[in-house]
C-alpha cells in the first residue's frame, strides 16, 4: 500500500519536479531568476490558469472524439461581448472585473451551448461543425469590433487590480479545478460522460442520454473558454477583434502538449490535477523563454515547443518498448 | 412494389442526389458568379480566369491530401509545407539560376516533409494529426526565418518574374491540373492503393487483420500529398514569383473545408472521393468571390465570413443526410 | 439527371453571355479607384479609409473600393485583376507583400497605380518610373523610417535619459528594423561597433532582432523586447523592473502596453498614430513622444492619381513618376498633439479640397506637388 502511494506520488510529481529543476537550474546557471518579482509571479499564475483551463476545454470534447477548432473564437467572442456589456453598465468603474468574469462565463457557456446545439441538430461530424462555428464566431467578433483592438471597454482599475494580485487567478484555478473534478468524477453527468467516452453505442443502448450530455460538455467548454478570454484580457488589457479565416485557432495548439503531459500524470493521480501540473510546467517554460527572450527568438520557441511535443509523444507511445530496451536482460 | 422496395428506391434516389449535390452546388455557384458578374457589368472572361487562378493551387494540394483524409487522418501542415517548399525553391533559384534545380528542390522538399511526417507517425506510433501540428510549427518558423533573413528590406524573397511568367497561362495550369488529377484518379480508383486506403479508413482493424499494412499505405498517402504540395508551391510561384511569411497561409485549413465541401466525409473510408477536393476547392473559391461581390464595407468582412460558414454547414448537412445515425457522429 | 445538369449549364452560360454583351455598353464617368490593404483594422489604416471614403468621395466624383485583408502576394495580384475586370481606373496600394508584381499586374491591365504612405526600394522605382501607368509614390521611405527613429532617440537623449528599454515591435518587419536602427543611432549608441545606417540595419536583419549585448554607448539599453506573444508581458515586466528612464517603441506600444506603462509611471515614446486613445495617454498617462502620420496625409497621392486618370499626369523633369518622401509629425506635449489631431478631422482635414485642388487639373508642375506635400 505504502509502495503504491509512493509510486503514485513519484509518478505525479516527477515531470513537474524535473522540469522545475532543469529550468531553474538553467536560469541560475546564467545568473538569472525564472520568476524575478511579484509581477512576474502574477503573470506566471495567470498563464498557468490560461493553459490549465484551455487544456481542460480541449480535452473534454477531444477525449470523446469531438475535435473543436472553435475554442479560441469562443474565448474572443465571449470577451468582446462581456467587455462591451460591462462597459455599458459600469463604464469601467468599480466592480468591472467581477462582472466581466461572470459575463464571460455566462456568455461563454451560451455560445458553447449554441455550438453544441448546432452539432446535435445537424448531426455532422463535430470537427466540421467546429470549422463552421469558428468562422461564424470570428465573423461575429469582427463585425462587432470592426476588426479593431478593443481597449477602452477592457481597461479598468478593477481589471488591473485583478491582474496585479496572484491570488485572484489562483482562486480561479482552485475553483475551476474543483468544479471540473466534481462534475466529471463525482456526478451522474460525469459517469455518463465517461461511459459515452469509452463505449458510445453501448452507453446509448443502456439508456444514457447522449444529447444532453454532449450539450453540457459544449456549454462547459464555452464557459471555460470564457474564463480564458477573461484571463487574456486581464493580462493584455485588450482584445484583438481582427481575427478572420481561422486566425483564432492557434490557442488550441498550445494545449496539446499539456494535454498529453496531463494525461500521463493522470495515470498516477487524477487527469485534471495532471492538467494543472502540466500547466505549471508550461508556465515555467514560458517564464524561462521570457528570461532568455533575447537569445531564443519566437521562431526558436515554437520549434522547441514542437520538438518537446513530438519527443514526449514518442516516449508516451513507445514506453513499453523503451522499458524493454532499457531493462537488464534476464538470461 | 412492397414497402422495402419503396424504401430502397427512395434511398437510392437520395444517394444519387447526394452524389450529384456537390456538382450541383459547383454548377449553381458558377452560374451565380457568372450572373452576378455580368449583371454588374464586369468582365466575365477575366473573372473566370481569376477564380481559376485562385482555386487551382487549393484544388491541387487538396486533391493530393485526399489520400491522407481517406485513411481517416488529417494533415494540418500542408500550407506550411507549401510555404517551406516555395521558400527553398526560391533560394535555390537565386543561388543557381536553374529552373530545373528549383523544381527539383521544391518537389524533393515537399515530398520529404510529407514523408518525414508519416515516418515519424508510423515508426514512433504518434497520432498523425499531432505530428503535423508539430511540423506546421517547425516549417513555418524555419521558412519565416529564411524569408526575413534573405528578404531584408523587401520583406520577402523572389525570383525574377520573367523566369516563370511564360508559364502563368491558364492552359499550362489546366494541363498540370488535369495530369495530376488523372494520376490521382488512376491511383485512387484503378489500383489497389485507393481501395485499400478506403478500407483502412473505413475499418482500420479489419483492414489490418486482412494483412493490409497501415504504415505502407500511410506513407503512399503522404507521398501523394507531398506531390500535390510540390505542384502547389510551384504554381504559387508561377502566379506570383515571390514568397513572404504569409504565403499559402490559408491553405492548411481551406483544404479541410474544400474536401468536405466536395462531399467527402472527413472520417475518410469508403465514401472518399478523389474529385471531392477539386469540386469542393473551386466551389469554396466561387462562394467567396460571390460574397465579395455582394457584400462590401469593413464590417462586411465579418459578415461574408459568416454567410460563407453557414453555406458550408448547409452543404455538409445536406450531403450527409443519408448517413445520419442514432448516435451522435464523432 | 445528366440531362438536367446539361440544361442547367446551358442556361447559365446563355444568361452569362447575354448579360456580358449587355454590360459592354455600361459606362460611368465616376473615377473608380481600388484600394489594396493588408491592414483592415489598424487605427492609421482606418483613418486613411475614413478620409478617402467620407471626405474625398464626398468632394470629388470618385469611388473607393477597399479589398479584403490581403495576406500575400497572390491575394494582391488577384485583387488588382478583379479591379481590372470591374473596369476600375486606378489602384492605390497600402499593401506591400510584393510591390513589383502589383505594379506589373496593374500595368498589364492598364490601371494607374500609386504607392500610398510608403515607398519602393530604389531599384524597384528605377524599374517602373518610366511607365505611364505608374503614378508614383508619396510616403515615408525607409530612410524616413530611419530618421523617425533617430528623431525619437535624439529627443530622449536630449532629455538626459541614462537608461532605456526598447520595444522592437515586429522586427524583422523592414519598417520596424529601420526605425530601431535609427533609434539606436539617435540615442548615440553603436550596434556591433557600427554607427552607420546600412551597417546597423544589415546586422538587425541578420540577428532577426536587436541583440542588447551588441549595443554600446553612454545611454544604457537595459531591456529589449519584440513581437507579441505569451512571453511578452513577462518581458515587459522584466523591462519595467529595470526601472528605465524611458520606454522607447518603434510601433504598437500604445496599443499593447499603454496601461502597464502608464501604471508604472514610466515615460514612453512610440511611432504610431494620432488617435483619441493616444491623446488620453499623453494628457493623463506617461506618453511623452509620439510620431505619426495624419489621416489626410494620403491626400496628395490621390490627387496625383486623379490627375493621371484624367489625362493630366504629373511627372518630374525627366518625365518620370512621382517620388516624394513624406515625414512623420511629432508631438511631445498634449497641446501639439491636439493641434495635429484636431486639425485633421472629418470635414476639415489638413489636405482639404481647397488645398488639393491646387494640384488637380491640367498643367500641374511636379514642383508644385512637392511644395504642397512638404508644406504640410
Amino acid at each position: 500500500m505504502k509502495n503504491n502511494v509512493g509510486k503514485k506520488l513519484i509518478g505525479t510529481l516527477a515531470i513537474p519536479v524535473i522540469v522545475a529543476a532543469v529550468l531553474w537550474g538553467l536560469c541560475a546557471a546564467n545568473g538569472r531568476s525564472m520568476i524575478a518579482n511579484r509581477t512576474s509571479f502574477n503573470y506566471f499564475v495567470i498563464y498557468t490558469a490560461i493553459v490549465m483551463i484551455t487544456t481542460m476545454a480541449l480535452s473534454i470534447n477531444l477525449n470523446s472524439g469531438r475535435f473543436d477548432f472553435s475554442l479560441g473564437a469562443m474565448a474572443v467572442l465571449a470577451s468582446v461581448l462581456s467587455s462591451k456589456i460591462t462597459y455599458s453598465i459600469l463604464g469601467g468603474g468599480a466592480g468591472s472585473a467581477p462582472l466581466m468574469l461572470a459575463l464571460n462565463v455566462v456568455v461563454g457557456a451560451l455560445i458553447g451551448l449554441a455550438s453544441g446545439g448546432l452539432y446535435v441538430l445537424l448531426r455532422i461530424p463535430p470537427i466540421i461543425t467546429s470549422l463552421g462555428v469558428t468562422l461564424i464566431y470570428e465573423g461575429v467578433s469582427f463585425t462587432i469590433t470592426g476588426g479593431k483592438y478593443v481597449m477602452t471597454e477592457v481597461r479598468s482599475a478593477s481589471l488591473s487590480a485583478f491582474a496585479g494580485n496572484w491570488y485572484w487567478p489562483l482562486s480561479i484555478i482552485v475553483v475551476v479545478l474543483a468544479v471540473i473534478v466534481i462534475l466529471f468524477d463525482h456526478t451522474k453527468f460525469g459517469y455518463d460522460y465517461k461511459a459515452l467516452q469509452n463505449g458510445q453505442k453501448v452507453a446509448v443502448n443502456t439508456g444514457i442520454r447522449e444529447v444532453p450530455n454532449a450539450l453540457a460538455c459544449y456549454a462547459i467548454c464555452g464557459a471555460l473558454m470564457g474564463i480564458v478570454g477573461f484571463l487574456n484580457m486581464s493580462r493584455s488589457s485588450n482584445i484583438n477583434g481582427g481575427s478572420l479565416s481561422f486566425g483564432s485557432i492557434g490557442i488550441m495548439f498550445t494545449a496539446f502538449l499539456p494535454m498529453f503531459i496531463g494525461g500521463y500524470i493522470g495515470r498516477f493521480s487524477n487527469e485534471k490535477l495532471g492538467f494543472l501540473l502540466a500547466a505549471v510546467c508550461m508556465s515555467m517554460l514560458n517564464s524561462t523563454f521570457a528570461v532568455f527572450s533575447n537569445q531564443i527568438s519566437a521562431s526558436a520557441q515554437s520549434i522547441i515547443n514542437a520538438v518537446l511535443l513530438v519527443v514526449f509523444l514518442i516516449y508516451l507511445n513507445n514506453e513499453g518498448l523503451l522499458r524493454k530496451l532499457l531493462s537488464p536482460r534476464k538470461n | 412494389m412492397d414497402k422495402n422496395d419503396k424504401l430502397a428506391v427512395s434511398y437510392r434516389r437520395r444517394q444519387t442526389l447526394i452524389t450529384v449535390l456537390p456538382f450541383l452546388a459547383l454548377a449553381g455557384l458558377f452560374g451565380a458568379l457568372c450572373a452576378i458578374v455580368t449583371a454588374k457589368g464586369y468582365r466575365l472572361d477575366m473573372y473566370l480566369k481569376i477564380v481559376f487562378n485562385e482555386g487551382v493551387v487549393l484544388a491541387i494540394v487538396a486533391t493530393g491530401a485526399v489520400f491522407i483524409y481517406t485513411l481517416g487522418s488529417f494533415d494540418i501542415s500542408l500550407g506550411a509545407s507549401t510555404l517551406f517548399s516555395a521558400t527553398l525553391g526560391v533560394l535555390t533559384y537565386n543561388a543557381t539560376e536553374s529552373l530545373p534545380l528549383m523544381l527539383l528542390v521544391i518537389f524533393a522538399v515537399a515530398v520529404g516533409c510529407s514523408l518525414f511526417s508519416s515516418v515519424l507517425a508510423s515508426v514512433f506510433h504518434i497520432p498523425v494529426f499531432v505530428t503535423t501540428v508539430a511540423m506546421m510549427s517547425v516549417l513555418s518558423a524555419v521558412a519565416a526565418q529564411l524569408i526575413t533573413t534573405y528578404g531584408g528590406a523587401l520583406g520577402g524573397i523572389s525570383i525574377p518574374s520573367e523566369v516563370v511568367k511564360p508559364l502563368d497561362k491558364p492552359l499550362f495550369k489546366i494541363i498540370v491540373l488535369v495530369v495530376f488529377s488523372a494520376l490521382c484518379i488512376f491511383v485512387f480508383n484503378y489500383t489497389k492503393i485507393g481501395r485499400r486506403q478506403k478500407f483502412l479508413g473505413g475499418n482500420p482493424v479489419c483492414a489490418q487483420l486482412t494483412g493490409i499494412s497501415l504504415n505502407k499505405y500511410a506513407i503512399i498517402a503522404f507521398v501523394m500529398a507531398g506531390l500535390g504540395v510540390g505542384i502547389g508551391a510551384f504554381l504559387t510561384l508561377v502566379y506570383t514569383p515571390s514568397v513572404t511569411t504569409t504565403t499559402a497561409g490559408s491553405i492548411g485549413m481551406n483544404i479541410i473545408v474544400a474536401i468536405v465541401f466536395g462531399g467527402m466525409p472527413i472520417s475518410g473510408g469508403a465514401r472518399s472521393r478523389i474529385y471531392a477536393a477539386l469540386v469542393g476547392g473551386f466551389s469554396y473559391i466561387l462562394l467567396n468571390n460571390i460574397l465579395m461581390l455582394l457584400v462590401d464595407s469593413n464590417a462586411g468582412y465579418g459578415i461574408s465570413q459568416i454567410i460563407s460558414a453557414v453555406f458550408f454547414l448547409v452543404v455538409v448537412f445536406v450531403t450527409g443526410i443519408n448517413y445520419r445515425t442514432q448516435i451522435l457522429p464523432r | 439527371m445528366k440531362k438536367s445538369l446539361s440544361k442547367l449549364f446551358a442556361l447559365v452560360l446563355a444568361v452569362a453571355m447575354v448579360a456580358s454583351l449587355g454590360a459592354m455598353a455600361y459606362a460611368d464617368d465616376t473615377v473608380k479607384i481600388g484600394v489594396l490593404v493588408s491592414d483592415v483594422s489598424g487605427e492609421e489604416a482606418l483613418g486613411f479609409r475614413a478620409y478617402y471614403e467620407d471626405y474625398i468621395a464626398a468632394n470629388y466624383d470618385v469611388t473607393f473600393t477597399y479589398t479584403d485583408q490581403l495576406e500575400d502576394a497572390a491575394a494582391e495580384k488577384s485583387a488588382i485583376e478583379k479591379f481590372a475586370a470591374q473596369g476600375y481606373d486606378a489602384i492605390l496600394s497600402l499593401s506591400s507583400s510584393d510591390r513589383v508584381t502589383q505594379i506589373e499586374t496593374a500595368i498589364e491591365n492598364e490601371l494607374y497605380y500609386a504607392v500610398v504612405s510608403g515607398m519602393l526600394e530604389d531599384e524597384q522605382f528605377e524599374q517602373f518610373k518610366t511607365s505611364e501607368y505608374f503614378v508614383g509614390q508619396i510616403g515615408p521611405s525607409m530612410d524616413t523610417e530611419y530618421e523617425a527613429g533617430v528623431a525619437m532617440g535624439e529627443y530622449y537623449a536630449g532629455q538626459g535619459v541614462k537608461n532605456v528599454a526598447i520595444y522592437g515591435a515586429f522586427i524583422p518587419n523592414p519598417m520596424h528594423v529601420y526605425r530601431a536602427a535609427g533609434l539606436l543611432a539617435g540615442l548615440g549608441c553603436t550596434y556591433g561597433g557600427a554607427a552607420e545606417k546600412d551597417a546597423i540595419v544589415g546586422q538587425i536583419f541578420g540577428d532577426q532582432g536587436v541583440d542588447p549585448s551588441k549595443i554600446e554607448g553612454d545611454i544604457q539599453v537595459v531591456a529589449y523586447l519584440q513581437g507579441f506573444g505569451d512571453t511578452t508581458f513577462d518581458e515587459l515586466n522584466g523591462a519595467i523592473s529595470q526601472g528605465p528612464d524611458a520606454f522607447l517603441s518603434v510601433g504598437m506600444a500604445t496599443t499593447f502596453f499603454a496601461d502597464a506603462l502608464n501604471g508604472a509611471q514610466i515615460p514612453y515614446g512610440d511611432i504610431d498614430s494620432f488617435t483619441s486613445g493616444n491623446a488620453a495617454n499623453m494628457s493623463d498617462g506617461t506618453l511623452t513622444y509620439i510620431a505619426g502620420k495624419y489621416s489626410s496625409s494620403v491626400g496628395p497621392i490621390f490627387a496625383a492619381t486623379l490627375d493621371a486618370v484624367n489625362g493630366n499626369p504629373i511627372r518630374d523633369a525627366e518625365g518620370n513618376a512621382i517620388s516624394i518622401s513624406q515625414s512623420y509629425l511629432v508631438a511631445t506635449d498634449s497641446e501639439t498633439f491636439d493641434t495635429i489631431f484636431n486639425g485633421d478631422k472629418g470635414d476639415s482635414p489638413i489636405f482639404s479640397k481647397d488645398v488639393l485642388d491646387a494640384v488637380i487639373g491640367e498643367g500641374i508642375a511636379y514642383d508644385d506637388l512637392v511644395a504642397l506635400v512638404e508644406s504640410n
